[in-house]
């Protein structure tokens, strides 16, 4: 009997939510939308890049070509010593590295020179940018200066950076954002049916408080999982964002980060009267817990606050989803983070049912 | 309906409303709730019989409706006892739920679930389940079946809210001042509806703080003042031992004539209220022929003259000192 209730209370609410078109409507938007805006904003190909020009041979005909690169509006050319330039190239800051060696000036007369390219190949998207940005520049200087079809030839070399593209890094923590956003607001719902009376209509009928909120829980969830289908399908097919670990355990993350907001969100709406309060609350701890939990920025905290961004669910979501996605992370990467979450769980979870009320 | 209720009275194996009244459904002793220092139910008891309907009548604030939350299980009382069809309302609370119906004074729908869906979610959640069909033709919901409960007329939304409390084909049904804001056509439908439950055998608790609602519907009325029942009988014995038979009420220019006016003949109380002088009598001809004598020898004109047989208003009045709607 309790299955048939739960199963027809999460039908209403599904249906509920169905009609409350805006909800559902902005929660898909606002996966969408933000997996968007961030894609496009770090798409490097939009903004200017950093291009090094290192001119080991320092002749007019190098200047002339270094000087060329120079005057494109969307290259910010830097001119430091190949060490430096390298290891800027590695950090991810440099879209690639040009070396003028010793003698090219000599060589352009025999129409035989070469320039070494090193490219960063972490970022795919922006290879092909700088490539056909440098490719053109050296065909231009070939025919304008020296006449000649392949005078100087390009000598590409990829370097692969250690760093993760930012996309990369950004995407499990939108999951995560958006996990949290999502089912926090499950506990404003409740305390909204307290404030309309239908709680009180639904304490006088045989309904336990866990069917309902176990109802609860599963139509949330829903929308969760369809706006993180939303962001790591738009991540796979438009930024090349790869999940490089096991789709089970991506699962099970999900599926305790949902239940990790929805507890919290409970625990709130225990507290509180009216909708509007809790809204204020969850104001108050999602903003802090989006910094501090890593969403957006690889963060080191300030040692005092190091304890806080552990006991933070979010960190521990954040963490996991980078674990599977970015790194291809297994149990033991993984553990640490189920566990903490699970203790959010089942915590708030005893918290929220012994401060249930109907009305 | 009538193979509904048969069909009820098998799996419930309960009788025809008209045997067996010694039943006892409902059983209040001792009950009491506060509230820091208001004492918002102060050691009420009563009793309901199988297939009464029972009133509780009283002003807001009375504390109706906290005592019925008691009884549905949505308040833990601080004293007292209830027994509910035999079981202990308060330890055995969702069984006693399971056999009971609800009616609510705010009218808790979601606007966003059509009719049908609403009576099919409320129906799931318990054990025993009437067909959502014989509901909706009962309440004539039928052709509103698939409309949104926010686009439905005030008295569409009272009578799906009375048929969420039936879903589960209760024995003792509760109903929170049902007819509150209804217009008069609708409110007089409305007690044909609880008369068919009644009619069906079920015990029927309804607050009110409409009198001729109580006397139009009620077995026996509990009048309750400041957390206590003050009077308890049916609506005819109360009238009868606790007000006068007839009321006199006009207006009378001359406020010091108030003693000779009480010692008109058959006047048992007087009363000004709002410039009126209310006459409380046994014998409103008597009284009558002496008014108009009175007024007579006085010279004074009597305005807006108006003779009734007493309600449980007076009686109320009687009993607080105070009109019910104050």
């Amino acid at each position: 009997m309790s299955l048939r209730a739960f199963v027809q209370m999460a039908i209403a609410q599904w249906t509920i939510l169905r009609r409350s078109m805006v909800f559902l409507v902005v929660s898909l938007m606002i996966a969408a939308m933000s997996m968007g805006v961030f894609g496009w904003l770090f798409k490097p190909d939009a903004q200017a890049f950093h291009l090094a020009v290192v001119d080991q041979d320092g002749t007019e005909p190098s200047q002339a070509l270094t000087q060329s690169f120079g005057d494109l509006d969307n290259v910010k050319l830097s001119k430091q010593s190949l060490e430096k330039e390298m290891s800027k190239l590695r950090d991810g800051d440099r879209g690639a590295v040009l070396v003028v060696p010793e003698g090219f000036a000599a060589a352009t007369q025999q129409g035989s020179a070469a320039i070494d390219v090193f490219y960063d190949n972490s970022n795919p998207i922006r290879i092909g940018y700088v490539i056909s940005t440098v490719e053109a520049v050296v065909n231009g200087y070939n025919e304008r200066v020296l006449g000649q079809k392949d005078a100087v030839k390009l000598e590409q070399q990829a370097v692969s950076t250690e760093s993760v593209r930012f996309i990369d890094f950004l995407t499990p923590g939108m999951v995560g954002m958006t996990i949290m956003f999502t089912n926090l607001f499950g506990g404003q719902l409740l305390v909204l049916w307290r404030e309309q009376g239908i709680l009180r209509r639904l304490g006088v009928t045989p309904l336990r408080p866990g069917i309902l909120i176990a109802s609860q829980a599963l139509t949330f969830a829903t929308v969760s999982l369809a706006q993180v289908a939303i962001i790591l399908l738009m991540g796979r097919f438009i930024f090349d964002v790869p999940i490089h670990g096991n789709y089970l355990w991506l699962a099970v993350t999900i599926f305790l980060g949902i239940f990790a907001m929805l507890a919290i969100s409970y625990v709130i709406g225990s507290f509180l009267q009216t909708a509007n309060a809790v809204n204020a609350v969850i104001n108050l701890i999602a903003f802090p817990m989006m910094f501090l939990g890593r969403s957006y920025f690889p963060m080191d905290p300030p040692a005092a606050l190091n304890p806080v961004v552990q006991a933070i669910p979010l960190t521990h979501l954040n963490d996991a989803l980078r674990e599977i996605i970015n790194h291809g992370g297994t149990l033991g990467d993984l553990w640490v983070s189920w566990a903490v979450l699970a203790g959010w769980i089942g915590a708030n979870y005893l918290i929220s049912m012994r401060l249930f009320r109907w009305q | 309906m009538g193979a509904l209720t048969l069909q009820a009275n098998e799996m419930t194996g309960t009788a025809a409303p008209e045997q067996d009244r010694s039943t006892l459904h409902i059983a209040v002793d001792g009950l009491t709730k506060r509230y820091g220092p208001l004492v918002a139910v102060d050691g009420v008891s009563f009793a309901v019989h199988r297939g009464e309907t029972f009133g509780l009548l009283g002003p807001n604030g009375a504390g109706k409706t906290t005592t019925l939350e008691m009884i549905e299980g949505l308040r833990r009382p601080d004293a007292g006892r209830i027994t509910l069809l035999d079981m202990d309302a308060v330890r055995h609370r969702r069984r006693v739920q399971e056999r009971i119906g609800v009616q609510l004074q705010s009218q808790a729908l979601w606007p966003e679930l059509t009719v049908e869906e609403t009576l099919k979610t409320f129906q799931s959640l318990f054990r025993r389940r009437v067909p959502v069909d014989s509901l909706l033709e009962r309440f004539a919901l039928t052709d509103k079946r698939r409309a949104l409960v926010r686009d439905l007329s005030g008295g569409q939304k009272q009578r799906l809210s009375i048929a969420t409390a039936l879903v589960n084909d209760p024995a003792v049904v509760f109903l929170d001042e049902p007819t509150t804001g209804l217009d008069p056509q609708a409110r007089h439908s409305f007690w044909d509806l609880i008369r068919d439950m009644r009619g069906e055998g079920k015990t029927v608790v309804v607050t009110t703080h409409y009198m001729e609602e109580a006397e139009a519907l009620c077995d026996r009325v509990a009048i309750m003042d400041l957390g206590r029942i003050i009077a308890l009988d049916t609506p005819g014995r109360l009238v009868r031992e606790l007000a006068s038979e007839s009321t006199i009420e006009f207006g009378f220019p001359e406020t010091e004539a108030r003693a000779e006016l009480a010692a008109l003949a058959g006047v048992r109380e007087i009363r000004h209220e709002d410039g009126d002088v209310l006459l409380f009598t046994d014998d409103a001809s008597a009284t009558l022929g002496a008014l108009i004598r009175f007024a007579d020898q006085k010279g004074q004109q009597i305005s807006s003259l108006s003779v009734r047989t007493a309600t449980l208003e007076d009686v109320f009045i009687k009993l607080t000192g105070r009109s019910l709607r104050d």
